[in-house]
């Protein structure tokens, strides 16, 4: 007796640990899309979004016939934030499934561990945040904007004389890829526009990281130094934003005094914050949950219904940049898969040359034949006191992603 | 500063009707109409209007002030709504209609839209709220904190204003506070005797910007030439640098505790039921998860039927936070562990599962968001204490909170009789056996017990952390961590070891930054138990 008991314990951790996909019934007539978000780990509260708004388009899309006459459907997995396993569980999706296109990724160190992974089994792998650029693979479409089309505008706007005149930065990241990358080039940047690299600090923290006291501390001494407006660049991720922005409220900085540009801020992270002190902080996006459009009412509607619906568990009203983009994912896959007459990798991406798709940010969304880049808005949002940004700034139209940087 | 302009600014809105008669009191550079519509338009028409009313704040009429402190006011909380031609004044955020600002007439907000503010506008609306609230405050209260929101920004307030708050001003204090201020604010004037008592006032501040303020006039010419100058400068600076020195050091003392006081949370249940039954517990993390969860039950309780005390519910919290985490314990002793006795690398397993488990079972009850913790004053926000040193209310709640579980859980292993069973079996528990210890009940109680302190461990972070499905797995392995070093078994252990891991953290940080100082810790703790395996306070024992 109690042995069964043990195994059947032992049996229950083994299998909840195990990356586990979820299968559903397999039938002839429908084509497989891969997710590979992350439901549990540091990652969880954002990236698990993303799995149902892959579900939600994919549902949009089989009620209106499918895609070439085959109906989609979405495999999902949980990658438990651990970037090894997104690779291990992409390979599987690919391998075994055989999912027609991925769509994952959060962290830019994820992404590079799906990258081989992709690019060995010709897959592909449609990648929804925005991130550090100098990356141009035929096997992932960077449906979000790299640094030149998203974070340096948002930079310029609070360098110049509409935002704060800023003259100093405090960086401070979560130690991988991504706020690295993003912060050499900010460096080199700033440097060609002949600011004195005593005018910055950099400083990193381990992912997940919560005690941010004594940074905040050597924020404030570094705002009393002279030298003029000192603004945080926060490349920090998933739960050490909010933890960040609390411990900031709570030593009294103002937006104001210091405000903070937050690259990876998004509506979800202000969730469960008493944002009435942080009121003003900036984020960039290529999406805002009060973008002015058509599409954006209706994408609004759609998730609350679906979250009704089907009972998921995030809020209803909360919509992200990522949650868009892999949105525009699915359909951008679907229009090129409908334009090629097929699933194969290399005529879907074929396809891609001159796609263009109206989304819920009111830009039209445009592809080249150059490179597997989207072309985007840019938004600058600035937190107010409803948990959520107001839109303080937006690009003219989508400008042409520049994948390189000539900067760093 | 703003909250309580708000208070008074509900009040104030009674006398807009009185005030906005434009033939009373109105001055020759302020213009009410022209200001309201300089609000609704872009950012450039906002930085003017603003501009212009700071610029002549000396001269321009304490009722228009407050006008214009109400209507600036209404702009921050969005009660402004900007209709084409003019603008109108909510009583409340997204009401269906308001009094237009300078008639009083009562319009409908429809078709309106409410000015979103830029930085640089915020910083000006905050300096014309501050001067407003300073000039025409109607209490004291009020007026010193217009003064705190004025120095705040100081740069870009003119000297007429505090001249003119000052020659206004009734309440004697704030008359002085006022007088510093204007003499800070002469720091670069020609006359050398203002100039001195404008040292002596900026070194009154104590804080690394007065240092940073002072330290730029030693390129002052007069650095060189006067010697009274030059005395006064480096007294204010060595001063002021002492201040910040001390100020400094507190606040790496307050955060090395206020770390601890984590750490130890989190790690005290742990080092009970690690000890007494040498069960690796997993699950722990979600221990503290529960307590956390049941706040927010107590929260949205108090929320349904005493609304007027939700202030309390942290407090009302803690025993339901406790008993419910220690029913989970015991419940899962009672199922699951009780079986797995001596055979630790079982448990372990099992523990994982049982994690794995509630996280999801909590995320699919309840959702995968932050939860959302009305905070109470008592613990959000800070004092500043001394130079730049701030005392932050949640880590103070944290402490005090860890030092009380502390002395309790002493009482409770030193001098209750639960205790002493307790005791008795972690030593020995065949001969507690032998004399009549009923070994399983003790355990079950003291898993129960270490799983209760989790729970509290979860009220104490839910003013720190976020509160989600997943916030234990952040904990788990501080917390295992803190209980090896510490020594297997010892409440006294496990507070040496926090204490020792929280302020190492906090000493290399600033120098080498948080990465390398969890790896700095980690390997320190490495090269300890290799000296030391039984860790710092080993109990000694026979299995």
């Amino acid at each position: 007796m109690v042995d069964v008991t043990r195994r059947h314990f032992i049996g229950t951790a083994a299998a909840l640990a195990a990356p586990a996909i979820i299968r559903p019934a397999w039938a002839a007539d429908t084509v497989k899309l891969g997710c590979l978000f992350s439901s549990s780990g540091t990652m969880a509260n954002i990236e698990g979004r993303l799995n149902h708004v892959v579900r939600m388009a994919a549902d949009g899309i089989n009620a209106k016939g499918g895609v070439n006459g085959r109906r989609i459907e979405v495999v999902t997995s949980d990658p438990a934030s651990d970037w090894p396993l997104y690779a291990q569980i992409g390979r599987q999706m690919l391998q075994q499934e055989k999912v027609a296109a991925l769509f994952g990724c959060w962290t830019s160190v994820s992404r590079k561990s799906v990258l081989p992974v992709v690019e060995q089994n010709d897959g592909l792998l449609f990648y929804p945040l925005h991130f550090e650029g100098d990356e141009n693979s035929k096997n992932v479409v960077y449906v979000n904007s790299p640094p030149a089309s998203s974070v340096l505008p948002a930079v310029d706007y609070l360098m110049g004389a509409e935002g704060v005149g800023a003259k100093r930065f405090f960086m401070i990241g979560s130690d991988y890829v991504w706020p690295r990358t993003i912060n050499k080039q900010l460096k080199a940047y700033w440097a060609s526009k002949g600011v004195a690299a005593t005018a910055w600090r950099e400083e990193y923290v381990p992912l997940g990281f919560s005690n941010f006291q004594t940074l905040v501390n050597q924020i404030r001494s570094f705002a009393a130094e002279p030298g003029g407006q000192p603004i945080v660049v926060l490349t920090v991720v998933g739960s050490s934003i909010p933890d960040f922005l609390r411990e900031f409220a709570n030593q009294g900085i103002r937006a104001t005094d210091v405000p903070i540009l937050g690259l990876d801020m998004v509506e979800a992270d202000l969730e469960g914050l008493d944002t009435a002190p942080l009121v003003g902080h900036l984020n960039c996006w290529a999406y805002l949950q009060a973008a002015k459009a058509e599409a954006n009412t209706r994408f609004l509607a759609d998730w609350a219904a679906y979250v009704k619906a089907k009972s998921v568990p995030f809020s209803a009203d909360t919509v992200i940049d990522p949650m868009v983009s892999a949105y525009d994912s699915v359909q951008l896959w679907a229009l090129a898969a409908a334009k090629a007459g097929s699933f194969d990798v290399p005529e879907v991406r074929k396809a891609f040359a001159g796609l263009s798709f109206a989304d819920p940010s009111g830009y039209t969304l445009t592809m080249t034949g150059e490179n597997n880049y989207v072309a985007r808005g840019v938004f600058i949002g600035s937190v107010n006191e409803k948990q959520g940004f107001d839109i303080l700034w937006q690009s003219p139209d989508a400008s042409k992603p520049v994948p390189f940087s000539p900067y760093g | 500063m703003v909250e309580s302009l708000k208070s008074w600014l509900c009040g104030a809105i009674l006398l807009v009707a009185g005030l906005m008669q434009p033939a009373f009191g109105a001055s020759p550079s302020f213009e009410r109409a022209g200001f309201a519509v300089g609000l609704c338009g872009d950012g450039a028409a906002q930085s003017r209007v603003l501009d212009a009313l700071i610029r002549s704040s000396g001269e321009v009429t304490a009722e228009d002030l407050a006008f214009a402190g109400i209507l600036l006011g209404g702009l921050l909380e969005r009660r402004l709504v900007c209709l084409g031609d003019t603008a109108v004044l909510l009583e409340k955020a997204g009401a269906p209609d308001g009094r237009e600002v300078v008639s009083g007439g009562v319009r409908s907000t429809n078709g309106g839209r409410s000015p979103v503010l830029g930085l640089r506008q915020r910083g000006l609306v905050e300096t014309a709220l501050g001067i407003s609230a300073l000039i025409a405050g109607e209490t004291v209260e009020l007026r010193r904190k217009g003064l705190a929101a004025v120095e705040r920004r100081m740069a870009g307030v003119p000297d007429a204003v505090l001249v003119r708050a000052q020659d206004n001003e009734s309440d004697a204090g704030l008359k002085t506070a006022i007088g510093v201020a204007a003499q800070g604010a002469a720091l670069s004037s020609p006359d050398p005797a203002r100039r001195l008592a404008a040292i002596r006032a900026v070194a009154e501040a104590l804080s690394g910007a007065a240092f940073s303020r002072l330290s730029a006039l030693k390129s002052d010419p007069a650095y060189r030439a006067d010697p009274a100058f030059r005395a006064a400068l480096e007294a204010a600076i060595a001063k002021v640098e002492r201040a910040v020195w001390i100020g400094n050091g507190l606040a790496l003392l307050y955060n090395g505790l206020s770390f601890a006081s984590i750490l130890f949370m989190a790690a005290a249940g742990l080092a009970i039921i690690f000890g007494l039954m040498g069960v690796i517990n997993l699950a722990q993390g979600e221990f503290i998860m529960v307590g956390a969860y049941a706040a927010y039950a107590v929260q949205e309780a108090f929320r349904r039927f005493a609304p007027g005390f939700l202030d309390l519910y942290l407090l009302a919290a803690i025993p339901v936070a406790f008993f419910a985490a220690a029913m989970v314990g015991i419940v899962i002793e009672a199922l699951i562990l009780r079986h797995l006795y001596r055979r630790p690398l079982m448990s372990l397993l099992a523990t994982w599962a049982v994690s794995l488990f509630l996280i999801n079972f909590v995320r699919v009850v309840f959702g995968s968001q932050n939860l959302q913790f009305a905070m109470p004053s008592y613990v959000s926000g800070g004092v500043p204490l001394y130079a730049d040193f701030i005392v932050t209310w949640n880590r103070l709640f944290a402490i005090a909170f860890a030092a009380i579980t502390l002395v309790l859980t002493l009482l409770i292993l030193k001098r209750s009789p639960l205790g002493l069973d307790i005791r008795a079996v972690t030593q020995n528990r065949d001969m507690a056996a032998c004399l009549g210890i009923r070994t399983r009940r003790v355990d079950r109680l003291a898993f129960g017990f270490g799983s209760g302190l989790a729970g509290l461990a979860g009220v104490a972070l839910c003013p720190i952390y976020s509160v989600n499905p997943g916030m234990g797995a952040t904990f788990i392995v501080d917390s295992f961590m803190v209980v090896v070093l510490g020594g297997v078994g010892t409440v006294i252990g496990t507070l040496v070891a926090a204490l020792g891991i929280g302020g190492a953290n906090v000493l290399i940080e600033p120098f080498y930054g948080a990465v390398a100082a969890k790896v700095i810790v980690l390997v320190g703790i490495i090269l300890f138990l290799q000296r030391r395996p039984e860790g710092l306070f080993a109990v000694r024992r026979r299995r």
